[in-house]
């Protein structure tokens, strides 16, 4: 019986070559995204998941009024500790955050990520350094991740503790490396680059006034956390109060609420954060599963397309006496095999796939390593889709009446025609929205990519550095050695580069008016470096010596914030210094587009912190190369406190990277409008040509009574084309509202655009006549004798 | 063998009501062979689905060798129908994707037939109807004689107690036609119970018996001389 049912299976899968392919090929191409996708919910899900206590684990934060945030006061893990039986461990981590050398006499590293650990963190985290915790002393132990060890100590008999370099040569720290650890931290909230274990990092601090620490806590099985959460919550206040800190303090503390934010919350939806990018992959997932329905419905349509032809089997086999549970059984085995068949195909297809995502994404997504959790997964996605798509085919298939196909009287119903109707209208709006979409994504971004930034980031080089050029006169060397190079045009630096980074915010007081500003401190040529434009007054210049000590220049949206006419001459106070204002520039927008651009107060003199570190260099761009080598060569004669490395980036690379997200955005929209509008037109496929057999006799009696091909042609689009026509009526609002939605994310946008709509609208009406017209031109084409012969 | 009677087959359609058969009352022998003639429409093939349980009647009784068939639910149905019936369709209704052996041999699979024993079986009846050299071809590859014959040697397979046969010539010419009908009566001769409607009085001279309906009521029944005194 199995035989003669798969010999029936393959046979009319062969004879049906086109449906076959189009049937698997759609439903593998979905299976495909829809498995990446999966891939990709389950990596941003899982982070930390291996841990064996992951789900007892605990960042600890404070919820102020207007915003939640996870350092906490130094004291408070010890409290916990002391106080609260059923936690089991709790300690401290901190970012030292800022980027040295670590070198060796036979390499060298970069380590932007240092963290220091302490050992209780270290246990929840499965951090093992490789020779051993350190012992209950008192101290800060160094670990090197193994790989980063390897660059500095190749060789295997160099074994640890071993000595490093910490910072420039010039003026190095040496430090003791007392192990190594072999972790990817590629996958774990906790990541670092260099870690410092100890047993108390805080090193005995007793400050609940400033907050500078994460606190993890891991509890005891079973332990009611909101309850630990309110324990603790008065115990912090209760200490803050025994601490006595500052009234301010006391008044900050005692309007914050302690909160536990799970370990498996910490990577997607962070309390103290935002959960941006839950919500993206929850879309995607959404999304996934939408594609995944729509292509199992696809099938079914399609299959139910092609029953007339299996419907003389269906019959006979009952004659002879077949149950209906064998027919629905044999047909949901038959949907199972070719299920399969795209299984394998889609797998394929992710496999091939996967690299471009990868890139996208910055993940390192694979169907092969440790994918325990997709192994389960696709035998039940397998069963999934072969039900969904599977059911109704096998149930319709095996419930034809035998007296009635035999006799060729196969009535197909028109009883679920709006719900196809609504799916067809429903496939084709999806598309639409992501076509349209797309042309929105691609107009903002192109705009963002050739829109006056206001400065000129294509020929400044930024050069990385530690050294604090604060004063003007110690960047004085530096500037005369880097200008002498043949193709240099301008040098400067300051505390922030136009990469999108924030600056730092004062409050500013001109003529009686004080409100918020941003605030830069830059050297000489600053702005001439940038391209940044002169509106009125002047730029700071050697000529004049109160420059370095009280001149400013603000940007126009600084002069708008503090409402003052002819700014140039009056003072702006601030950080305790009257400075004159001698320039006005025109605004530039070195955040990106989405915001707009801050009120700024441009110095040199930098009174109040934030240093002078980020060398600029604008270059003549035939001569690029040339300077890049000169510096290279020159650079620890030019920068004798940090010269032994001479690394730079492209300003506008680190600018362009602000687009990142609209780049990834724009490649999702870009798959998701391919893959949509597939699936879309096999709907469309499948649903024409059931249309077209049932309406055969239909079109056989016209053609008798005198109708051209063209307009049987004409009758068969028009139908389908009221309903392209209502999926995108449906569609523009929907996507105007989003896209408005979006671009309303961006303080520089264009105008929303209406082609799109138009284009949206032309692809899906040209694709719809096509796909429609090749199997009416089947039916067309049979001869109307043929067809009408039995009746 | 069989015994119908005071069947009423409704049929219902949205908003009218056809009565298709109407207190019919009928006998069949064991070993008869008997036509059902009548104009389109008349109710004869309704009749014969009815009596090949394919077909549900709303009224009446129905019984076959002295069961009565008409209370069985779909699955008793088919149990019955695959133990003690063979069908023979106008338009062959030979499956496209299997081979005239393979086409035969369906019925006894599911009459859960050994392999061996169906093997002898298909081979035992595809050499009675003299189409051996045709087992491994599929439908398409024969004329219309030759696919009818195959549908009869599959009615035939099981060894059936009753051939239920609806117009077997329809699609023929009438060459092919003859050749059809002289293996019924051969059939027929040894001995297996065949009901037959056709619209062909040519066809029906082959019978024992005729039985003509019109709107749903038997309007007459007569026996066949030349064929009854024939079988004396």
């Amino acid at each position: 019986m199995f035989r003669m049912n798969l010999k029936i299976a393959l046979r009319n899968l062969w004879k049906n070559k086109v449906y076959t392919a189009i049937n698997i090929g759609g439903l593998s191409i979905a299976l495909a995204a829809f498995i990446i996708v999966v891939l990709y919910v389950n990596y941003e899900t899982s982070y930390d998941k291996n841990l064996p206590n992951y789900d007892r684990i605990y960042l600890v934060g404070r919820s102020m009024p207007d915003f939640k945030t996870d350092y906490t006061p130094a004291p408070l893990a010890k409290a916990i500790r002391q106080n609260f039986p059923e936690v089991e461990l709790a300690g401290l981590t901190k970012n030292m955050g800022f980027e040295m050398p670590v070198s060796s006499d036979h390499g060298k590293i970069f380590s932007s990520n240092a963290l220091q650990v302490e050992s209780e963190v270290a246990k929840m985290f499965d951090i093992d350094p490789r020779d051993g915790l350190p012992a209950n002393d008192a101290g800060l132990k160094a670990y090197l991740p193994r790989p980063l060890y390897k660059q500095l100590f190749p060789k295997e008999s160099m074994k640890p503790p071993q000595m490093v370099a910490l910072g420039p040569s010039n003026g190095a720290q040496a430090e003791k490396v007392s192990g190594t650890i072999d972790r990817d931290d590629e996958h774990s909230n906790l990541k670092f680059d260099l870690l410092a274990l100890g047993n108390d990092i805080s090193f005995g601090d007793q400050d609940y006034g400033a907050n500078n620490f994460k606190t993890f806590i891991q509890v005891k099985k079973g332990t009611d956390v909101k309850a630990l959460q309110e324990k603790i919550d008065r115990l912090y206040k209760k200490e803050v109060v025994k601490a006595g800190v500052s009234p301010t303090d006391r008044r900050i503390a005692g309007r914050s609420v302690i909160f536990l934010d799970p370990l498996k919350n910490l990577h997607l939806r962070p309390a103290a954060g935002s959960d941006a990018n839950y919500k993206v992959v929850m879309a995607l997932f959404g999304l996934g599963i939408l594609v995944m329905v729509i292509a199992c419905i696809n099938f079914t349509n399609l299959t139910i397309a092609q029953a007339t032809k299996r419907a003389k089997e269906v019959g006979v086999k009952k004659v002879l006496g077949a149950y209906r549970f064998n027919l629905t059984f044999q047909f949901l085995a038959e949907i199972f095999m070719q299920c399969v068949l795209a299984l394998i195909m889609g797998l394929i297809v992710a496999e091939i796939l996967l690299p471009v995502f990868n890139n996208l994404f910055s993940t390192p997504l694979s169907l092969w390593r440790s994918n325990t959790t997709l192994y389960w997964q696709l035998p039940l996605l397998l069963l999934l889709i072969t039900i969904i798509s599977g059911i109704y085919p096998a149930l319709v298939l095996s419930g034809f009446k035998p007296a009635a196909v035999l006799k060729g009287n196969l009535q197909t119903s028109y009883k679920t025609l709006w719900l196809r109707n609504a799916l067809l209208a429903g496939q084709f709006g999806i598309a639409i929205i992501f076509i349209t979409g797309l042309f929105i994504v691609n107009s903002q971004l192109k705009y963002m990519r050739t829109e006056d930034t206001g400065f000129k980031p294509e020929q400044v080089i930024s050069i990385k550095n530690m050294v604090l050029y604060s004063q003007p006169w110690s960047f004085r060397d530096v500037r005369e050695k880097i200008s002498k190079i043949p193709g240099v045009n301008y040098v400067t630096v300051a505390s922030d580069i136009p990469d999108g980074s924030k600056a730092g915010t004062m409050n500013y007081k001109i003529d009686g008016k004080e409100a918020s500003s941003d605030f830069l401190y830059v050297d000489f040529d600053y702005f001439e470096t940038l391209g940044i434009r002169l509106k009125e007054g002047r730029l700071f210049s050697w000529k004049f010596n109160a420059d370095t000590a009280n001149s400013a220049i603000l940007n126009e949206s600084a002069v708008a914030r503090y409402g003052v006419k002819d700014p140039v001459g009056k003072t702006i106070r601030g950080c305790d210094i009257d400075y004159k204002i001698v320039g006005v520039v025109k605004d530039f927008k070195s955040q990106g587009f989405q915001t707009a651009v801050e009120p700024t107060v441009y110095t040199i003199k930098n009174p109040c912190g934030n240093f002078k570190t980020k060398i600029m260099i604008n270059v003549d761009e035939q001569r690029m190369a040339l300077v890049l080598t000169t510096l290279k060569s020159q650079w620890s004669s030019i920068n004798k406190l940090d010269g032994d490395d001479f690394r730079y980036d492209f300003l506008d690379e680190l600018y362009g990277r602000l687009f990142k997200k609209q780049e990834q955005l724009q490649a999702v929209f870009f798959f998701a409008a391919v893959l949509t509008i597939f699936i879309a037109v096999l709907g469309l496929f499948a649903f024409s040509a059931f249309t077209t057999n049932s309406r055969i006799k239909e079109i056989s009696i016209r053609k008798v009574l005198g109708a051209t091909d063209f307009q049987v042609l004409k009758l068969l689009n028009t139908y389908f084309i009221w309903i392209i026509l209502v999926a995108n009526l449906v569609a523009w609002p929907l996507t105007y509202m989003l896209a408005k939605k979006w671009l309303q994310t961006f303080a520089y946008r264009i105008e929303m655009p209406i082609l799109p709509f138009l284009v949206a609208a032309v692809v899906t009406s040209v694709l719809t006549i096509i796909i429609v017209s090749i199997q009416a031109q089947k039916a067309v084409r049979r001869n109307p004798a043929e067809v009408l012969k039995y009746e | 063998m069989i015994r119908i009677e005071k069947l009423e087959k409704i049929y219902k359609t949205e908003e009218i009501e056809t009565t298709a058969l109407n207190d019919i009352n009928l006998h069949v022998k064991e070993g008869e062979f008997v036509s059902i003639m009548g104009p389109s429409g008349c109710g004869k093939s309704t009749l014969l689905n009815v009596m090949g349980l394919l077909d549900k009647p709303e009224k009446g009784s129905y019984h076959f060798m002295d069961t009565e068939l008409l209370g069985l639910n779909d699955r008793e149905r088919a149990n019955f129908r695959k133990r003690n019936m063979g069908f023979v369709f106008q338009n062959f209704n030979l499956i496209d994707e299997l081979t005239v052996f393979e086409n035969i041999e369906l019925p006894l699979i599911y009459n859960k037939i050994a392999t061996s024993e169906r093997k002898r079986l298909v081979n035992e009846i595809i050499e009675r109807m003299n189409i051996v050299n045709r087992s491994g071809h599929f439908p398409q590859q024969l004329s219309g004689g030759q696919q009818q014959r195959v549908a009869v040697a599959r009615a035939l397979v099981t060894k059936p107690k009753l051939v239920l046969a609806d117009e077997p010539t329809g699609n023929l010419d009438s060459s092919h036609g003859n050749e059809v009908m002289e293996l019924l009566c051969e059939l027929n001769e040894a001995g297996t119970t065949i009901v037959m409607v056709t619209h062909s009085s040519h066809d029906a001279s082959f019978s024992n018996r005729i039985i003509n309906l019109k709107d749903g009521h038997v309007i007459s029944e007569k026996m066949n001389k030349g064929r009854n005194e024939e079988l004396i």
